[in-house]
């Protein structure tokens, strides 16, 4: 039980491991990654644990190790201790454990630019032309503030339902926002449509506005979707809070 | 036991003595517990800054998009050293050097994943034997012409098939360049840390396996904690709306964008996306980006001091972000 003892490097790996299950079991991985993730979560977290149990295993199997270890003078260690580095593994646990990060909100978001980029090759809205009627549609904040800029024409004089956090700016102006993934929160890009006529709730407070389309506003940089909101409803964080 | 012998000499934690591994492990322990059970409840107040909490949600999202590619990469590197003998290798690529190159920058293709991935199997190669030149040809081409980055890619600029050529003869480009150039310069050079074969006669070709798997991780796991860490600061701190100023002068957004791409570290499968989405840069600077990112990033040079040795990581990286900047301009100019 001695060799088992020392296995610093199956205790890292072990909680590593489990970390990274535990993430991708409780759905907490969709703060930080794409849902398609959970499975490669589920897979890397597993390889990790059944290498630290075979690394006890092999341990306790055989105990007189000593002699390979003495003569190998490049050997700075037996694996039972730890390279320096994989100590650093126990930053992330850490910040996992104790900060608790949440998913990205209006701070990430008021760093980047409201500003809707044209799209390379539109996704079809021609079923909101072929759909005239009816009340509010319910649109994806990312689809919405690209459409509201770049097709005009088939969103004018419509009403629509966005959901998304707050995003507060200057002059009392507040935008309902969600971020995309492509992967990983590094590449998270900000959707952004500002709401005209309701004064803002709380910063990343989660909120379904439902009103009008409005008028692009201009920067500097490009245009800005708009809404002209006639109510704003307070609602609970989605579980997967990207788009 | 074959003793993995640690690649960087100077890390270390002399005791070997049982008594002192065994507090280590205790104190880990305790410590780990600890902060599962308390540790909210002790820090709590701490760590609510927003730039904070955002900086720890970067970190964690680039370290937890990561994890799984870097234990596919060990899982295949201590495959290669426990299960291909050498001698495959020998028949696999041309004799001479300069030929052996094309081949392993071609190769690439067959490493679905990123850029995390390609470090220790390019590692692992050198150990058995491929020359550097080829590894390293391979630890470039591979994270950028693999199938999954390339249909990516095509997702991210529909319609547009010459982004996806232009990407992938840039990224083949460069890596035949730098292996060539590693030929004409490297050779015989004592800043590459050529990781050691820890093959060791005699033992088991699963315990071989499970030891070098372990061993890869450990210290490939710190480095890129290290790299998400440095990606993470660098997104909080560079607004994107920098960006903007630049964007007319091709030259600069060239360059530009190429350091955005070292300096956010985006996973290669993501980054067409990305450089989809920054439409306001010229079709060149955007390949710029993508050419660079799977290549040389914060997370990836971290990764290769790691692996390689920190004397080589600080040439490496110079030099393959000017190799692919050139290539970049060159190869827009050509297709784009």
């Amino acid at each position: 039980m001695v060799a088992v003892k020392r296995n610093v490097a199956g205790l890292v790996i072990v909680f590593v491991g489990a970390a990274v299950v535990q993430l991708a079991v409780s759905n907490t991985y969709l703060r930080y990654v794409k849902p398609g993730m959970r499975w490669m979560l589920l897979a890397a977290g597993l390889i990790l644990i059944v290498l630290a149990v075979a690394d006890v295993l092999a341990d306790t199997r055989k105990k007189p190790e000593g002699e390979e270890h003495d003569h190998s003078g490049d050997d700075g260690h037996g694996h039972h201790g730890l390279p320096k580095a994989a100590w650093l593994l126990l930053i992330p646990i850490f910040a996992l454990l104790v900060v608790d990060p949440p998913a990205l909100g209006a701070a990430a978001a008021s760093r980047q630019s409201p500003v809707a980029s044209k799209p390379i090759q539109p996704k079809s809205n021609s079923w909101l032309a072929d759909n005239p009627q009816g009340g509010p549609v319910n649109l994806a904040v990312r689809d919405y503030s690209v459409w509201a800029v770049w097709e005009k024409e088939s969103m004018k004089g419509r009403s629509f339902s966005l959901t998304g956090f707050v995003t507060p700016a200057k002059n009392g102006n507040w935008y309902v926002t969600r971020m995309g993934l492509t992967c990983c929160v590094a590449d998270a890009t900000a959707f952004m449509v500002e709401a005209r006529g309701q004064a803002a709730p709380p910063k990343n407070q989660w909120v379904t506005v439902t009103g009008e389309w409005a008028e692009p506003s201009k920067r500097v940089d490009g245009d800005v979707a708009a809404l002209t909101v006639s109510s704003v409803k307070s609602v609970t964080a989605p579980a997967n809070p990207y788009e | 036991m074959s003793a993995p012998s640690d690649v960087d000499e100077k890390a270390e934690t002399p005791p070997k003595e049982p008594a002192g591994s065994s507090i280590a492990f205790t104190a880990t322990l305790i410590l780990l517990v600890g902060l599962a059970l308390f540790g909210r409840r002790i820090f709590a107040g701490v760590f609510t800054d927003e730039v904070v909490r955002t900086w720890a949600t970067m970190f964690v999202g680039v370290t937890v998009q990561a994890l799984p590619f870097l234990v596919l990469g060990v899982l295949l590197s201590a495959a290669l050293t426990a299960f291909v003998p050498p001698s495959f290798f020998a028949k696999a690529l041309p004799k001479h050097p300069a030929l052996a190159v094309p081949v392993a920058s071609a190769s690439g293709v067959i490493l679905p994943g990123c850029e995390c991935a390609s470090v220790p199997v390019s590692a692992a190669l050198m150990s058995r034997g491929v020359t550097p030149a080829a590894a390293i040809a391979f630890l470039l081409s591979a994270p950028a012409i693999n199938p999954v980055v390339l249909a990516s890619t095509a997702v991210a600029f529909p319609g547009q098939p010459k982004v996806v050529v232009a990407r992938a003869v840039a990224s083949i480009a460069i890596s035949m360049i730098i292996g060539w150039l590693w030929l004409l310069t490297g050779k015989g050079s004592t800043w590459l840390k050529i990781p050691k074969n820890r093959h060791a006669e005699g033992t088991g070709k699963l315990e071989v396996f499970r030891s070098s798997m372990l061993h890869d991780f450990l210290h490939a796991g710190g480095f890129l904690v290290v790299g998400a860490a440095a990606a993470a600061t660098l997104n909080v701190i560079v607004p994107r709306s920098w960006l903007d100023a630049v964007a007319s002068n091709l030259l600069l957004s060239v360059l530009v964008l190429g350091l955005l791409a070292v300096l956010l570290a985006i996973c290669s499968e993501a980054d067409a996306f990305v450089a989809a989405s920054l439409s306001q840069f010229s079709m060149t600077a955007r390949l710029a980006f993508m050419v660079v990112g799977p290549i040389v990033d914060v997370k990836l040079i971290a990764l290769q001091a790691g692996t390689f040795g920190p004397k080589f990581a600080i040439r490496f990286a110079p030099a393959t972000f000017v190799i692919a900047i050139l290539v970049s301009l060159g190869v827009g100019w050509w297709l784009l």
